[in-house]
């Protein structure tokens, strides 16, 4: 009797820490971690990067709009994979104040690479040439594709790590972010 | 062993896979390499021994696109040793959800590369060390990782070759006929 009450105990236990663990990992795969500078609610930390063309780009000059901004890189399948669903709601957002912007995370040798990948796609939004010191403010961008959606005022509304399920999660957190 | 006992077995045998889903880093770990003995002018195989961390994926030597980067040895000889016909094996392809049936030719678990390891003939008898590293990218069914490399090291032995004596010839041998 005392052998199976210490086994439910055990068992117990067991459970509650696997449950743990796994509520973690669904924590951490769409929430930034405390203490990061790009938190969700906080405003979206202020850089300048150049484009493909060479042309500086701020982040303050979207005020006004919902901005994406896409981490990603050409070495990273899923990124590419999700390049024509922010294509698409660019053009379905546009006129509605979205902005995507693409934030390039490839070496600097391989922009050619980078901007045959974007004509060839069809991207209809500026690609920025990333920087480390821009990735760190975000939090540190440990893997691609990040995605982070900004409210009208430049607040962080989510994060979002890895490839969504479909353009349909993608346009989820977008109308969310258009108040739509 | 009791059905409860079972059950806590199978719940331990899940936690690799809560802390892949946690975040754990990819990483590729090489085989400690034992020390290859080969003579001047010889030739022995270098077998390296690797090994993807569980829940992530490396691309193979052949990607199937150029713009994916491949899993490469670089391997640094010193004078007199070369190393050469590096043999990367063949990957499996992979189609990821959400991927539109695009195929993906990578590394996962275990995998081997070999090289051929020749001293030439004027090389000094001894023990060099060479140093390697493997350069990879990973991802996991979701998001892909920054680039890294990994080194690793093995000694390589140049040995004198083993001189067999012939029997010395008897003119008193029996066995030995005119």
């Amino acid at each position: 009797m005392v052998g199976l009450k210490r086994n439910v105990v055990v068992f117990g236990v067991m459970v509650v820490v696997l449950a743990g663990l796994l509520s973690m990992a669904v924590y951490r795969r769409h929430m930034p971690h405390t203490g990061e500078v790009a938190a969700k609610g906080k405003p979206a930390p202020e850089f300048t990067l150049t484009d493909l063309a060479g042309h500086p780009v701020a982040l303050s000059s979207l005020r006004g709009k919902v901005v994406v901004l896409n981490f990603w890189a050409t070495w990273c399948p899923p990124c590419k994979q999700e390049i024509p669903w922010f294509v698409e709601m660019q053009k379905r957002y546009g006129a509605q104040g979205l902005q995507v912007v693409g934030i390039n995370m490839d070496d600097a040798g391989d922009l050619k690479d980078v901007a045959r990948f974007a004509a060839e796609n069809g991207v209809n939004y500026p690609i920025l040439i990333g920087q480390e010191a821009v990735a760190q403010q975000y939090g540190g961008i440990d893997s691609l594709p990040t995605t982070f959606y900004l409210d009208r005022k430049g607040g962080v509304v989510e994060r979002f790590i890895g490839q969504p399920n479909g353009q349909d999660e993608v346009e989820k957190s977008i109308r969310l972010a258009l108040g739509l | 062993m009791k059905p409860i006992s079972q059950i806590a077995c199978a719940l331990v045998a899940l936690l690799p896979t809560f802390a892949v889903a946690q975040g754990s880093a990819p990483n590729i770990t090489v085989a400690p390499v034992p020390t290859i003995v080969v003579t001047r002018g010889g030739h022995a195989q270098l077998t390296l021994e690797m090994r993807v961390n569980r829940g992530f994926h490396v691309n193979s030597n052949h990607p199937y696109d150029e713009l994916l980067m491949p899993t490469t040895l670089r391997l640094n000889a010193p004078d007199g040793i070369m190393i050469a016909n590096v043999k990367y094996p063949e990957g499996q392809d992979l189609v990821l959800p959400f991927m539109n049936n695009q195929k993906l030719n990578v590394y996962s678990g275990a995998f081997v590369v070999t090289a051929d390891v020749r001293p030439a003939r004027t090389v000094a008898y001894g023990t060099e060390r060479v140093h390697g590293a493997v350069k990879f990218q990973a991802c996991d069914d979701r998001q892909c990782f920054p680039p890294r490399t990994v080194p690793f090291e093995f000694d390589v032995k140049v040995a004198r070759p083993v001189v067999h004596k012939a029997p010395k010839k008897n003119a008193d041998s029996p066995h030995i006929h005119p």
